[in-house]
């Protein structure tokens, strides 16, 4: 302690204070370490979200991103000016919007497009593009286009590269010129389906006459995008529109709010909430028990002094002062550790969600406000920590404090039961009966560890669910090869036309309509898929995996939908198709049904076909294919006039696994990480205070001739068993954890089952277990550090 | 009694030390705990050690018991050199041979009294019965008491008991009347001077109570680190006719 020596200028019990904490240092690393991941955890996950929120609406803004989305058959220019006139609109933009099938030169598998005309100026003024690579097409230049980055890298092609895509049966050939992000597709989500497929789905924008002529559109639009001024009533604003493109075929304006990509982004940013905010709590709860236990630990032990120092005068209030000074200290490091921590691993982590969403560049930022409430948060949890053990320390009389303590007394009928156990060894029944004494330390200890259990569970569970979702989602409902949509509504000899393609195994239709759902003051606009009874490749299924027919009449619609509109079964909701003679009637809502992936409505397509008083129409068909003529059904299919989608389920299956996969496995990664550590600052601090309390009973045994090995098992029997019993509180609040998480995953876009596996309930074991094994070993190595012979000259 | 007593003073010497020396730190602060002690210890002595405090008693004895080691010198035990030994084999030595019996007793708080004897019964190869080690120094009522539930003298005889119950064929004590009354020190001494007799346990004791002296066969006096004199009692007297 020589390096103390030189604090003479310091009050007596500030010397103590700083030897006291040079002393705990092995504890109050592990504590240290724990309010560190806890601020850490603050300032990283609210850094990141915020930082992620702020770079979202900057993007949003900066490249004008549309707030509320227009489609129409066809509009004359003239009226897109007369919309942009419209009260709190602060303009408008129109453009000519199509779906297209492409081919790639050498590849059997069509491209499902999606185009946009550019304006004659060059740049979008609603909708900005970010060029990546390249340049903008020149203008007059009908071949030239742009296409978003996410395809062109997936499907491995480069500038110059020449696409062949079919605009309304003829076939043009288009040149990339350049390579662009949009606010509009930060995620690419192919029509009729919820997950993207960068390398089958591309985004293309070309020259606005072209595609004019193609799809006969001159002077006229069929999409219109609208900025607005804030503050506006946006439903009375999409009335108007709505009353005003009536005429024009408008199919309903929406809000970015329900646009694909936006539903998709605010989806994922909520998943990641959830799933960061989770754990701050967790490091902050462990660190306040853990300076629970050091404190304590240190008050016990000095009880005496505490009472001699009150006899000499001291007052109560300047030996709470002490401790608590103590307490602030032992979490100071972690402050500032975590301060650096949260700030580097915010910062890391928003870059890699950054890349991840594509964003073009990052707001990032912690605002000192963060740092006030993770610094609170920690102090918080430190003082609540220590808040029992300081006032076990007030209420010591001198008098009582300088009789021995009570807590050597090993009394009671538990540790009498303990006697009575046969087949017990002495080293296990001193294990066991240390632990009874302190069932508060114990059962908080195995709840500690638990809690890393409980952390892992919940993480890697749900690759479990996705698996589920992907198994039920495919296997059970999506069962068809081919997803084929027509550009518009055909008859029934289109379906019997493909049936009779070599190599098409079975064909069956494809139904459905957009329409906007009303019950009381709730809207939604949603897609009205409709079936008929007995179909086989594409069914309705619910998230077991039952599958539900189409109701003769009436509407299934799916819980999430159930939710926003407030409707249960029995119930009547208005329905209005935004197509065709756009027919409205009142549905009645059959039942509700937890559908794993997309369908939120359901009905038959006799019904609809009534409804719509057209005839029989399909809106596409699913094919059921022989796999040995896949590639040449493929082309024959990109050629067929009239197709405008092909979606290749076993793609569409890939393309969902590899999307959850990446978000999931980040944070299981990290999950893992984090759970070890809190079983380590567990486990550590636990054999660290065991060790000190125990040290003379461990120096006794070894002097008595005990093996290290055997005094070892002491401390090892004890964690071991602390392990044991956090099994099943960890598994437990595993399932819970599991459960709350998979409640906030599912959104409107899909709903996760949950399907947690022995297979990962083993693996959270065997991870704390080997994070508990290995501190566990740590900590035994200071058994052959006992000093036997000081332990023989003192009193306990 | 006499005669027993020199029957097996004949025997082999249990222990040989030769030139024994501990120094603990170096340079101008070292301090010689021992400076060179030769001595020989008979087996089934009973040896009183005595000498003023900082003399070196309790280093010696646990150089002997395996608990520290010297800087210099040997000591044989039977044949073997203990001070060539490494930790895993004093443990074994320890283990097999040797009992303990210490100031502050030493007992596990959280252990009865016959579990604290247990404890060593457990690891050892041939013990007493807890209960018939526990009933030697008198303690056959106190069997299911923890430590806390007990007086400082039973505590002692617990630790008696848990030292002689593996039948070690060497028992040394640290001051084991120093925190007691001279009642219940006498207590402890005629549990010891039982043990020695009846089951032929070497015992070594040091105590500053000169008192003591009378029940041994050997009393050495220590001071500054050296042997400075051993003689051998005509007659022991018996634990329970002393008087301090
Ligand atoms: N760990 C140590 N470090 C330095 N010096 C030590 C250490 N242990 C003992 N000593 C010194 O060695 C000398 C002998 O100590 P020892 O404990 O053997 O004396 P003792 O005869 O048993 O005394 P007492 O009757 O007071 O117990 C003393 O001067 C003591 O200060
Ligand atoms: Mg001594």
């Amino acid at each position: 302690m020589s390096h103390l020596a030189r604090l003479d200028w310091l009050p007596v019990l500030d010397r103590k204070l700083l030897r006291d904490m040079w002393r705990l240092r092995g504890p109050s690393f592990a504590i240290a370490l724990m309010i560190a991941a806890g601020v850490g955890m603050v300032l990283m996950s609210f850094g990141m979200m915020r930082s992620l929120e702020a770079t979202r609406d900057a993007y949003y803004d900066r490249y004008r991103f549309a707030d509320i989305f227009v489609t129409a058959k066809r509009v004359p220019r003239h009226i897109v000016a007369d919309l942009a006139a419209l009260p709190g609109v602060r303009l408008a933009e129109g453009r000519i919007t199509a779906g297209a099938l492409a081919a790639l030169p050498g590849v059997a598998e069509p491209i499902n497009t999606r185009m946009h005309s550019l304006p004659l100026s060059g740049r979008p003024m609603i909708n900005d593009l970010v060029l990546r690579q390249g340049r903008w097409p020149e203008p007059g230049r009908a071949n030239e286009i742009l296409a978003n980055e996410a395809f062109v890298q997936a499907a491995h092609l480069g500038l110059g590269d020449v696409m062949s895509v079919i605009l309304n049966g003829k076939r043009e050939q288009l040149q990339i010129v350049g390579t662009v992000l949009s606010p509009e597709y930060v995620y690419a989500i192919p029509p009729g389906q919820i997950f993207p497929d960068n390398g089958r789905f591309a985004i293309l924008w070309a020259d606005r006459d072209m595609l004019a002529a193609a799809f006969d559109l001159t002077d006229a639009v069929n999409e219109i995008m609208l900025r607005v001024e804030s503050g506006t009533d946006r439903a009375d604003l999409i009335r108007r529109i709505d009353t005003r493109l009536a005429s024009y075929g408008g199919t309903g304006a929406y809000r970015r709010e329900d646009q694909i990509s936006e539903r998709f982004v605010a989806n994922e940013l909520r998943q990641l909430k959830t799933m960061t905010t989770v754990l701050p709590p967790i490091f902050l709860a462990v660190s306040a028990f853990l300076t629970h236990v050091v404190l304590s630990r240190l008050i016990d032990t000095e009880r005496e002094i505490i009472g001699l120092l009150k006899a000499f005068g001291y007052r109560t209030a300047a030996i709470v002062f002490h401790y608590l000074k103590l307490a602030l200290l032992l979490s100071l490091g972690g402050m500032v550790l975590g301060t650096l921590f949260g700030t580097w691993l915010g910062r890391g982590l928003a870059v890699m969600y950054q890349q991840f969403f594509v964003f073009p560049f990052l707001q990032f930022r912690i605002d000192p406000d963060l740092y006030a409430l993770a610094l609170l948060a920690a102090l918080g949890s430190v003082m609540s920590g220590c808040l029992f053990a300081i006032r076990r320390a007030a209420a010591l009389t001198p008098a009582a404090a300088m009789q021995p303590p009570l807590v050597a007394h090993y009394g009671g009928r538990i540790a009498a039961a303990i006697g009575q156990m046969r087949g017990l060894d002495e080293l296990t029944r001193i294990i066991l009966r240390g632990l009874v004494r302190r069932p508060l330390r114990t059962l908080l200890t195995a709840i500690g560890i638990g809690a890393a259990l409980a952390l892992y569970i919940a993480s890697a569970s749900s690759h479990d669910n996705v698996e589920r979702l992907i198994q039920v989602s495919f296997d059970q409902a999506k069962r068809e090869d081919l997803m084929i949509s027509f550009t518009e509504p055909r008859g029934p000899d289109a379906l019997a036309a493909l049936g009779r393609m070599p190599g098409v195994l079975r064909v069956e239709p494809l139904r459905a309509v957009g329409a906007i759902l009303r019950h009381g003051a709730a809207t939604k606009r949603e897609g009205i898929t409709a079936s008929t009874p007995g179909a086989d490749l594409s069914r309705l299924v619910d998230i077991a995996g039952r599958v539900v027919e189409p109701p003769e009449s009436g509407l299934i619609v799916s819980t999430a939908l159930a939710r926003s509109l407030a409707i249960a079964p029995g119930d009547h909701v208005e329905v209005e198709v935004t197509e065709g003679r756009r027919p409205s009637w009142s549905a009645h809502v059959i039942a509700v049904v937890d559908s794993p992936i997309g369908a939120p409505a359901f009905m038959s397509i006799d019904e609809l076909d009534r409804r719509l008083g057209e005839g029989a129409r399909l809106s596409g068909a699913y094919l059921a294919i022989d796999d040995s003529q896949r590639d040449e059904i493929l082309r024959a299919l990109r050629d067929t006039p009239k197709i405008g989608g092909i979606a290749i389920i076993e793609a569409s299956r890939r393309a969902i696994r590899d999307t959850i996969a990446e978000t999931m496995g980040i944070m299981t990664l990290f999950n893992t990480g984090f759970a070890a550590l809190i079983v380590f600052g567990v486990v550590y601090n636990n054999a660290r205070v065991s060790l000190a309390e125990r040290s003379r009973d461990l120096a006794s045994l070894r002097v008595l001739g005990f093996r290290k090995s055997e005094v070892a098992y002491l401390l090892v029997g004890e964690l071991a068993l602390l392990t044991l019993l956090a099994l099943p509180i960890g598994i437990g609040m595993g399932i819970a954890l599991s459960h709350y998480i998979v409640d906030t995953f599912s959104g409107d876009l899909f709903t996760i089952p949950f399907a947690l596996t022995p297979a990962t309930v083993a693996r959270a074991i065997l991870v704390v277990f080997t994070a508990a094994a290995g501190t566990a070993w740590l900590v035994s190595r200071r058994v052959g550090q006992l000093d036997l012979v000081a332990v023989l000259k003192t009193r306990d | 009694m006499t005669n027993g007593t020199d029957a097996i003073l004949t025997g082999e010497p249990l222990y040989r030390v030769e030139g024994l020396t501990k120094t603990y730190g170096s340079g101008p602060t070292a301090v010689h705990a021992l400076r060179g002690v030769d001595l020989e210890i008979g087996s089934g002595e009973l040896i009183v050690l005595l000498g003023p405090s900082g003399s070196g008693k309790s280093t010696m004895l646990n150089i002997l018991g395996g608990l520290d080691a010297a800087s210099a010198g040997h000591v044989w035990f039977d044949d073997a050199d203990l001070t060539g030994c490494d930790d895993r084999a004093l443990t074994a030595y320890r283990r097999q041979h040797v009992g303990f019996v210490f100031q502050f007793y030493n007992l596990v708080a959280s252990l009865t009294a016959r579990e604290n004897v247990a404890l060593i019964t457990d690891i050892a190869a041939d013990p007493l019965a807890p209960e018939a080690a526990l009933a030697m120094v008198g303690l056959d009522a106190r069997l299911d008491h923890f430590p806390a539930q007990l007086s400082g003298g039973e505590q002692q005889r617990v630790a008696i008991a848990r030292a002689i119950a593996k039948k070690p064929r060497v028992l040394f004590c640290d001051e084991p009347t120093g925190a007691l009354d001279s009642q219940t020190g006498i207590l402890v001494l005629e549990a010891l001077q039982h043990v020695n007799q009846t089951l032929g346990t070497t015992t070594l004791i040091i105590t500053h109570n000169a008192v003591i002296a009378d029940i041994a066969d050997v009393v050495w006096q220590f001071a500054d680190g050296q042997l400075v004199d051993r003689r051998r009692n005509r007659v022991r007297r018996t634990a329970s006719a002393l008087r301090w």
